[in-house]
Parts: C-alpha cells; sequence; structure tokens
C-alpha cells in the first residue's frame, strides 16, 4: 500500500513539475497583444501611477475611413483609488501645415486602486488629400496619421502615448 | 461620438515592455548619426532647406514648405510664413533678414510661380514681402543675396541684393534658358548657373556669369539625357557638380552608378569625375565648405549601401565619412544640406526607416524625432582634424 501511495505522489509530482515547466516555457515564447509602454507614466507626488495600454492588433485593424474605433485600458498602478481621470485622444496628420486636428475626451470616474479602466473612443479617419498642387522640391509622400493619447489625473501628471499609423 | 466607458476592474495586461524615453531634442543625441549630434527639430513635419544665419545664431528651415527659424542654442521656433505657403528655398543675408524664394497661398491646383519674399526678425508678421516675381534660384552672394528671374519664356537674368534684401544691381544681358540654381565663386566677384536650354527638359548647362563685367558664358554642355542635379558649387579652380542620366533606376542593373560627383575647370573644358570618389559612390548633394577647401557631400558608397555624410578633400583626393549611419534614411534633396558659418557642423534631415506596422511612441509627437524627418547639426573635423 505504502508503494502505491509513494509512486502515485511520485508521478502526480512529476506531472505537475512538467505542466509548470510547459507553461513557463509557453510564457515566455508568447507575445501578449496589449503591450504596457511604461517608461512615462504619471506618478504625482501621493505615489498614485496611470498608465496606457493599447492592443497593437487593434491599432494594425484601424482604416483610413469614418467610423474607427479604438479601445484602450488606463491602469491605476497605484494604491489608492482615483477619480475623475481624463482621457484624451488626438487625431491628426503628420502634415503639419495641415491644421485640422480633432480631439475627443472622456472622463473614467473611478478606478480602483491596482485596476483598470477599459476606454474606448470612436473616431473618424479620413484620408487625406494634398490641398494644393505641389512644387517638385515638396514632400512626395503621403502624410501619416497620428494618434496622440494622453490620461490625466487631476493633480495634473498625465501618461501619453503616440501611435503612428503607416500609410 | 463617444461611445462607452467601463470598468473592468482588475484587468491586467500580460507581461510588460517598455520602449527606452526619449531624450529631449534640445541636448545632444544619437539618432543613429554620431553621438555629437545634436537636434534641431523634433516631431511631425517634411523639414527642408535649411539655411545658417551668418554669425550661426540661428538657423531657418522649411516645414512642410512654410518657413522657419530658431536660435540654434534654444528650441523656441518661430514661424515666418502661414502654414499655406510654398518655400523652395531659402538665404539669410544678414542677422535679421531672411529670403524666401516660394509662393504665397497658392489657389486652385495651377502651380504658381515662384517668387522672391524677404521677412524680418524684428517683425511679427507671417506674411513676407514680396521683394521680386518670377524668381527661378537664389543663393547667398557678397553682403546680400543673388537671384535669377524669368525674362519672358526663353531666358533669365540675374540681379544682386544689399544686405537689406533691396535689390541693388540688376544686369541687363540676359542668360538663354532657365537658371534653376546658382551659387558664388569663392571671391564673390563670379556666380556658376546650372541652365535648363529653351525647349529642353533637363538642366544640362553649366555657365559662369561675371558680376563685375555683367557677362555670361557657358562652361560645359552635357550629352544626351543627363541633367544637373542641385546646385553646382565653385572651389578652387573647378567646378563641382551632381549629374546622371535623368529617370535612372537606381537599382538598375549595370555598373555606372546613377549620379557622380563630377568637376569643370572654371575656363570651361570637358566634365571629369572628381578625384577621391570612388567609381560605385552614388551622390545626392554637394556643398562647399565656408572656407572653400572641403565639399560636404551627402551620397552612398555604392547602390546597396546607406546614405551618409562625406566630406570630400579633392587636394588631397579623400573622402572621409562623418556619418556611418546604418539605419537612418537621410535625406536626399539638392538644398538639403548646409554648413554652419565656422565650418565646425554640417545640417541634414533624417530620420529612421518608417515601419509597415502602427508605431507606438511613450511620448508626445512634438517630441519625437526618429519617426519623423528632423534637421540634425552634425559635427565635422576640420582639414588638420582629419585622419591622413
Amino acid at each position: 500500500m505504502r508503494d502505491i501511495v509513494f509512486w502515485l505522489s511520485g508521478a502526480a509530482l512529476a506531472f505537475l513539475v512538467t505542466a509548470g515547466a510547459f507553461l513557463f516555457l509557453a510564457n515566455l515564447a508568447t507575445a501578449p497583444s496589449e503591450k504596457r509602454l511604461n517608461p512615462d507614466q504619471a506618478r504625482g507626488e501621493s505615489g498614485q501611477a496611470v498608465d496606457l495600454i493599447l492592443d497593437r492588433e487593434l491599432l494594425a485593424s484601424l482604416r483610413s475611413r469614418r467610423d474607427q474605433s479604438l479601445d484602450l485600458v488606463v491602469e491605476n498602478e497605484g494604491t489608492k483609488q482615483l477619480s475623475d481621470v481624463n482621457v484624451t485622444l488626438r487625431v491628426f496628420s503628420e502634415n503639419t501645415a495641415l491644421s485640422d486636428s480633432r480631439y475627443y475626451r472622456q472622463t473614467v470616474e473611478k478606478i480602483p486602486a491596482s485596476g483598470a479602466a477599459r476606454v474606448r473612443f470612436e473616431f473618424d479617419l479620413p484620408a487625406r488629400e494634398d490641398p494644393v498642387a505641389r512644387p517638385p522640391t515638396a514632400n512626395p509622400e503621403l502624410s501619416r496619421e497620428i494618434l496622440e493619447i494622453r490620461a490625466t489625473m487631476p493633480d495634473g501628471n498625465s501618461a501619453v502615448r503616440t501611435v503612428i499609423l503607416p500609410l | 461620438m463617444v461611445a462607452a466607458v467601463f470598468v473592468a476592474g482588475c484587468a491586467h495586461a500580460d507581461k510588460e515592455v517598455s520602449i527606452a524615453p526619449l531624450v529631449p531634442a534640445a541636448g545632444r543625441v544619437d539618432p543613429g548619426l554620431g553621438p555629437a549630434t545634436r537636434a534641431f527639430s523634433s516631431g511631425p513635419g517634411y523639414k527642408g532647406s535649411p539655411s545658417w544665419s551668418p554669425g550661426g545664431d540661428r538657423i531657418a528651415f522649411t516645414v512642410d514648405d512654410y518657413v522657419v527659424d530658431r536660435p540654434t542654442d534654444s528650441e523656441d521656433l518661430r514661424r515666418s510664413t502661414t502654414r499655406d505657403f510654398i518655400a523652395e528655398d531659402t538665404e539669410w543675408i544678414s542677422e535679421d533678414t531672411l529670403m524666401i524664394l516660394g509662393a504665397a497661398s497658392p489657389s486652385g491646383t495651377q502651380e504658381t510661380p515662384s517668387s522672391l519674399y524677404r521677412a524680418r526678425a524684428d517683425e511679427d508678421s507671417l506674411e513676407p514681402e514680396k521683394v521680386e516675381k518670377e524668381v527661378s534660384a537664389i543663393g547667398p552672394g557678397r553682403g546680400g543675396l543673388i537671384f535669377a528671374f524669368g525674362r519672358g519664356t526663353l531666358e533669365s537674368g540675374l540681379a544682386l541684393t544689399r544686405g537689406s534684401g533691396d535689390v541693388r544691381r540688376l544686369y541687363s544681358k540676359s542668360i538663354k534658358g532657365r537658371v534653376a540654381s546658382l551659387s558664388l565663386s569663392p571671391d564673390g566677384d563670379e556666380a556658376v548657373l546650372a541652365v535648363r536650354p529653351p525647349g529642353d527638359l533637363e538642366t544640362s548647362v553649366l555657365h559662369v556669369f561675371d558680376l563685375r563685367k555683367g557677362e555670361g558664358r557657358e562652361i560645359t554642355r552635357l550629352d544626351g539625357n543627363q541633367e544637373i542635379l542641385g546646385t553646382p558649387q565653385w572651389m578652387g579652380k573647378y567646378l563641382y557638380f551632381v549629374a546622371g542620366e535623368k529617370n535612372m533606376r537606381v537599382d538598375r542593373d549595370g555598373s555606372e552608378p546613377p549620379y557622380e560627383i563630377y568637376r569643370v575647370p572654371e575656363e570651361g573644358g570637358a566634365p571629369e569625375p572628381a578625384p577621391g570618389v570612388g567609381e560605385d559612390f552614388v551622390a545626392a548633394s554637394i556643398r562647399v565648405s565656408p572656407d572653400g577647401e572641403r565639399l560636404a557631400v551627402i551620397g552612398r558608397l555604392n547602390p546597396n549601401s546607406p546614405t551618409n555624410l562625406y566630406v570630400l578633400d579633392p587636394l588631397a583626393k579623400d573622402l572621409t565619412a562623418v556619418t556611418m549611419n546604418e539605419d537612418m534614411e537621410i535625406k536626399t534633396g539638392p538644398d538639403d544640406l548646409a554648413w554652419s558659418p565656422g565650418g565646425e557642423s554640417v545640417a541634414v534631415i533624417a530620420r529612421g526607416t518608417p515601419s509597415t506596422e502602427p508605431e507606438v511612441r511613450a511620448a508626445p509627437a512634438d517630441r519625437l524625432l526618429r519617426d519623423f524627418y528632423n534637421l540634425y547639426e552634425i559635427p565635422v573635423a576640420g582639414p588638420e582634424d582629419a585622419p591622413r
């Protein structure tokens, strides 16, 4: 009887170790879709911090047409609940001669400590045309679109991400 | 347009991936162009045509065709034109006067002929004053500016301005064809002109115009489909220029590079390849140094190598690489490089290779460097510092 228990325990332990090793390896090999880009996360005097998390696959699916949507996560990395976090999206062209930036804003009322809030922006991403006939010295390339996302805490600290969309 | 906000509680993302924070644009940066490189601009916008003020305290350049300038030691950017201005070139003629070749407020789809404008640093106006219409080329002159303008459809004229920008001398003798670019001789008494002859599609003739006598002469004429690219440069007893066959594909099969640096004696003759430049070198643009002894060159060692900044010393037959960049695209427009007045550095425009995937950066757009064409100051060793 003791031998059976011994062998069953050994087999279970070996299974757990092997499964753990496979899980570890799988975690190493899988690139997460949502990436936290945190070098400049906002951290107020109270130690509260906010971060922005974007999904690269969603960004890659954006197209130059109307009714595009962008989901993002605002994460509270502090130990206290955050209130009234302003999240803004600015959509503009790489061509600075075009002055038609569009702004979108939302306010997240509460984000629990170590929690996150998911925010969705719906916006237009129109294809742009050069406004004038260009001489040969001017930019021969079409301009890219830029999304600038900023999460601002009530104390003024903010986290920002700039997304440059390819043509 | 806002659709919904909902709190997701403890929704944590997976693994953290950090992007290194960017160095502020005012400081020394290493965007792939060398550790001593300094950025003069940041953020979006297609920059071009840098021009240093005579004292080197300010630098002007175009952004998406409008004109800005800034001190070289601060980021206080100043705009000189409205954003719909289309500038081709800028030249300082004094510490407070910037001359602009371009067209204001184009309308419709017709190309507006360029004019010469004057912008004064002590004025806040975004509408520079028009000095002359139908101007085709400008260049710094002795105590002012030299510019070429159209005389009818087949001829061009030359004129000089004072340091204030007012026309000082108008030359009566015409040049057959359209002057595409020009620059002065080292003593400032003559000008070398790249000219497109009447009826031709290519800029294929090199002229020299004596500013004392008011007379010009043809120096050389390129054969076939060859064209002169950019502004010819006068160095010593030779005229240097970039030329090649128009519309030739860079990556075509064959051993001859598309554009080469040539030189021709100032008294005229057949062009020859500039000494010190390898046979495979692909040239894009050149500028003579303020001391008249070196040539800044943007080009590639061969058609498959990256674009870099080089300095050519024709007397020593030496081409020195100033940058050894592998992953930046240095802009190759004919006016996209400029020596500082003291000859210690060269301003170029470059960006990182654009991605085909969305790029996410942890900084505001106006602080980004590599993602957009930006203006950089690259220190250049003097002739006495160069390795022999």
